[in-house]
């Protein structure tokens, strides 16, 4: 029957797809590229050896034997691009219905279908940390993804060496979602602090109880009754002994230095700031006692306390020793990264490698996850992004992109329609203007009455 | 499974009611007429399918007080049996819907108390009522039930409405009006992804996984306060809390978790969640299982396919002389389109002995559907398990349901031709023992749109809800094959009437079904209408999403309009 082989065929090449995109590792040889290594320096004509999902050597006239070997003369390979902020790949970004929400897990929202992953990769970017929203004084844990594109397995796609991180968040958002919105803490800045104060606190007091139950457990005969189990408490308890990275979403400098000092005072190291449009009056404590910034390159005036902005802000903070990324926060911007990087060049004068580390290394180390990717170093993850121009060009167009050594994107193989997963019954799917939900206050806009909803239109 | 146990106690009560009943029939009289002569019956002559794949001719079969007792050629027919010739007659087991919501009402929303905090509600409001029993808001009586009754369901389990938690199972028959027709109470927890809106914990996915995990661990430290607290002096009391305690036979692996799930990341999440806390699990509803057959073999996950088919939005639209993106896009969708018609062909060929859940689907779809299954690729050996045995097998009822043997229910569809043929027609079905006829006067014509009565025209229509009497009118015309229609109610907002456009307009034979929806208070109710027209009379039901099910009449107005 016709029908059957159809389905049968349709059926076998999507198979196929899938088990060919699981989380497998590829051995690449590229010949004869400028590798731009951001930890290194730029190599001229110089051959990247990748076997098995690692970058293996570095040099020239690599030779390997049952490798593809790519032939990059005159094209420029850099690492895969980071993004310490996005919302890609995401069925719920914020459960904005309580002012700390520790328990909840991006991990748990994956959708591996999005063909947002695959935009990012024809941007080059190979890694992306799916955040929780900035709806809460308190997020949920957010995962980090590798762009591994393919698969149905979100699993496939949870880059599981990375470390736990969470979301943070001050400002507007969070008093705005709460405060007036529906009449609880926080309402206003302070009421942000207190909201986290009170919550390490309680944390502090939670593993306390935990910690005398297991003790009085370890006397022969006893019979300790056991506390009520609260995984929203233990989380910041993680964060307090240092197992989980927060990541705060935050624009003013006075929020930002109250935070690093509510830090200070429970003794967290751990901390990122993510936006940090003023973060360049408060460069120096940002860089003493914190992992960095992530910023944008020239986006702001979008609400009241995102005016006072600079474009020299990745610049400034750059040059005061912070650890400073770019981010993108949208499935749009997701796609340009290197663009974003080259505004900060183009006004705050950074050499190429200061540039470059914005989207690689300085992102990596805001993750934890810098021993592994970020930069072109013999035993990194393959990682790699291949450029037909320098990635600082305004005429630089990404051709190839690779994860763990496995060539996700090519743009010489790149069909239209590259979606996973479609919908039976809809001939245009919404997917397609689908970049609008890959946002911050994804999911909230029901908690504003008309005053909230027209003077806060944005969305970050 | 030891909620067998359960049940052969259930059952036994059971039979002993009917008895009593049957013994007291002969000295009063019946205003009702609805009581049987005779609870005995033999039906003669006929192919009986006893288990899929078990088929036998010129067989005979026995029931008395519900239950079966002989099928076969050679049997002894009491005298006070009521013969019933089935000549040319086939016989099924009576379908088991694995998951069901015809006749449950939806709880009264509960209060917010005045010092509601949205981050921190009430379970009760945050819809985490584990301890509801879907049998308080249970209407036997409904015309719901009656609905799947006529097309082969006698018994179901049934799921309560609520939010993420909304209570637990039960198991009842399709039976008489005279008995409660509960069969078994607290058969599984509910479960769904679903929170009661953004407005309070939990709002998302997000909220709901995370309140599921501390409900569970909290559930597991609380009973083993309590077991300690029962077992040694000195200890502080436990804090009794009916959320926590209503996990307890899950805990205990009495019953399982039915979790809804839609698509196959939402399968995976609810394995997850299996996976961390060790649940025997039932998921239902189903659909794109294809990506997940392996995770749920590995599981051990029992499946409710859903018997809701998707729309085909592809197969009428002529793309050939649009862009070549937009074929290329139309054809994605046709492939996607096929691929879920296929899904239980794949659940089969994948050995997973799945059961069908009716929630979503329309009970006048089933024999379609089902032939739309078999047309792509399952046997149908496994449709008739998936609809007998296999559920009987995932409810652990197969002691006493699923299939025609001695001593099992009776309950049994017959149908004039063999079941997945193309103009099979359901004569009776038997439920519990007692008979219901339905019409096969009229042929149907194949289901494709095709009317044998004229359905355009003006009708006026009334319905009765527990608000009282309404009515208004349908104007239903022909465009080529399709119809369209609009249909005038009381303005829910009031003054006079409002109108909507008739939706999903489907005539097959007699047949007539369509939906529309009606904005009330800020929210668009849905509502299903089907019903079969005779003559100039429509009469049907209006299924009203969440409120029940209302009987519709309606009469075509005779002017020169309906010529």
């Amino acid at each position: 029957m016709n029908k059957t082989h159809y389905i049968l065929a349709g059926l076998f090449s999507m198979i196929c797809f899938l088990s060919q995109a699981q989380t497998q590792k590829g051995s690449v040889l590229i010949k004869n590229a400028t590798v731009l290594t951001v930890t290194n320096g730029t190599l001229e004509n110089t051959d990247v050896l990748v076997e098995n999902g690692v970058i293996r050597r570095i040099g020239s006239n690599l030779s390997a034997s049952n490798v593809e070997t790519i032939d990059a003369s005159g094209q420029y390979l850099m690492p895969g691009i980071i993004d310490a902020h996005s919302h890609v790949a995401l069925d719920a970004v914020n459960e904005a219905t309580s002012p700390i929400t520790s328990e909840v897990k991006m991990a748990d929202v994956v959708n591996p279908y999005d063909v947002g992953l695959y935009r990012a990769l024809a941007g080059g970017v190979t890694v992306s940390h799916a955040m929780h929203g900035s709806a809460n004084a308190i997020g949920g844990e957010n995962i980090t993804l590798k762009h591994r594109y393919g698969s149905g397995n979100p699993e496939d796609l949870f880059m599981k060496d990375a470390p736990r991180t969470i979301k943070f968040a001050l400002g507007e958002n969070p008093t705005r979602v709460h405060g007036r919105g529906n009449g609880n803490q926080p309402r206003t800045r302070m009421g942000v602090e207190a909201v986290i104060r009170n919550g390490f606190n309680e944390a502090i007091q939670y593993k306390k109880t935990w910690e005398a139950y297991n003790e009085a457990k370890k006397v022969k005969g006893a019979t300790p009754v056991p506390p009520k189990y609260d995984t929203r408490l233990q989380t910041l308890a993680d964060i307090l002994d240092g197992k989980v990275i927060i990541h705060c979403h935050s624009y003013r400098a006075d929020e930002i230095y109250a935070l690093i000092n509510t830090c200070r005072d429970f003794g967290i190291t751990n901390i990122v700031f993510s936006h940090v449009n003023e973060g360049f009056k408060v460069a120096p404590e940002l860089a003493e006692y914190t992992m960095g910034a992530s910023v944008f390159a020239d986006w702001w005036a979008y609400k009241f306390e995102v005016y006072y902005s600079t474009a020299y802000n990745a610049a400034i903070l750059t040059e005061n020793g912070v650890i400073t990324s770019i981010n993108s926060d949208s499935g749009e911007l997701i796609r340009h990264l290197y663009h974003e990087a080259g505004k900060a060049q183009r006004y705050g004068e950074l050499n190429d490698e200061q540039t470059l580390a914005l989207i690689t290394i300085n992102p990596a180390k805001q993750l934890g996850i810098a021993d592994k990717v970020g930069s072109i170093e013999e035993g990194k993850q393959a990682d790699l992004v291949l450029f037909n121009e320098h990635p600082l060009s305004v005429y630089a167009v990404p051709q190839m992109t690779f994860v763990d050594g496995v060539k996700y994107f090519d743009i010489n193989s790149d069909p239209d329609d590259m979606r996973l997963r479609v919908s039976a019954s809809e001939t245009v799917e919404p997917i397609f203007l689908k970049e609008h939900d890959h946002k911050c206050m994804h999911g909230v806009d029901f908690f504003f009455t008309n005053f909230g909803r027209n003077l806060f239109d944005h969305s970050h | 499974m030891n909620l067998y146990f359960r049940f052969k106690l259930h059952l036994g009560a059971f039979v002993l009611l009917v008895l009593l009943n049957f013994s007291t029939a002969f000295g009063q009289s019946d205003p009702t007429g609805e009581r049987r002569v005779t609870g005995t019956y033999v039906i003669k002559n006929a192919t009986i399918t006893t288990s899929p794949g078990k088929t036998a001719s010129n067989a005979n079969i026995l029931i008395k007080d519900g239950l079966v007792q002989a099928v076969g050629s050679n049997i002894n027919i009491p005298k006070e049996a009521q013969v019933i010739e089935a000549d040319s007659l086939f016989i099924y087991p009576g379908f088991i819907d694995a998951a069901g919501n015809a006749g449950v009402g939806k709880p009264a929303e509960a209060e917010r108390p005045s010092d509601f905090n949205p981050s921190n509600p009430p379970d009760e409001v945050a819809g985490i009522t584990p301890w509801r029993s879907v049998l308080d808001y249970y209407d036997p009586k409904s015309t719901q039930i009656s609905d799947w009754r006529k097309v082969g369901f006698t018994l179901a389990q049934i799921l309560p409405d609520g939010g993420m938690l909304p209570g637990k199972a039960a198991i009842v028959i399709y039976g008489g009006n005279a008995s409660s027709n509960v069969l078994a109470n607290q058969t599984a927890m509910a479960a769904k992804f679903r929170g009661m809106g953004r407005g309070m914990y939990p709002g998302t996915q997000l909220g709901v996984m995370a309140k599921f995990r501390d409900l569970y661990k909290n559930a597991e430290l609380s009973s083993q306060h309590s077991r300690l607290f029962a077992s040694n002096t000195g200890l502080n009391r436990p804090e009794i809390n009916k959320t926590l305690e209503a996990f307890y036979p899950v805990l205990d692996k009495n019953i399982p978790v039915i979790f809804e799930v839609s698509n196959d990341l939402e399968i995976r999440r609810a394995l997850t969640l299996q996976k961390e806390n060790g649940f025997n699990i039932i998921l239902s509803g189903v659909t794109e299982a294809d990506p997940v057959i392996d995770v749920i073999k590995a599981a051990n996950a029992k499946v409710l396919l859903s018997l809701k088919l998707p729309d085909d939005k592809v197969a009428k639209a002529d793309v050939a002389n649009k862009s070549e993106e937009v074929q290329a896009r139309t054809k994605r969708v046709k492939e996607a389109y096929e691929l879920a018609l296929k899904q239980a062909a794949l659940l089969e060929e994948a050995g997973i002995a799945f059961a069908f859940t009716s929630m979503g689907a329309r009970s006048a779809d089933l024999h379609k559907n089902l032939k739309v299954m078999i047309e792509n690729g399952l046997s149908e050996d496994a449709a008739l398990a998936a609809l007998t045995t296999n559920p009987a097998n995932i409810l652990g009822i197969q002691k006493f349901a699923g299939s025609l043997e001695k001593g099992k229910l009776a309950n049994m569809v017959i149908m004039t031709a063999p079941i997945f043929s193309e103009d099979a027609q359901i004569k009776h079905v038997v439920a519990d023992g007692y008979i219901f006829n339905y019409d096969t006067s009229k042929k149907k014509n194949g289901g494709n749109g095709e009317a044998s009565v004229a359905v355009q025209g003006i009708w006026e229509y009334t319905s009765d809800t527990p608000a009282g009497s309404s009515g208004g009118k349908m104007e239903i015309k022909k465009e080529g094959d399709r119809y369209t229609g609009s249909i005038t109610y009381d303005n829910p907002a009031g003054g006079g009437k409002a109108s909507s456009e008739m939706k999903d307009i489907n005539v097959s034979g007699n047949y007539l079904s369509f939906s529309f929806s009606v904005s009330a208070g800020g929210m668009n109710i849905d509502v299903n209408v089907s019903g079969d027209i005779v003559g100039e009379e429509f009469s049907g039901n209006m299924n009203l999403a969440d409120f029940g099910s209302f009987p519709l009449n309606a009469s075509k107005v005779p002017n020169q309009f309906n010529k």
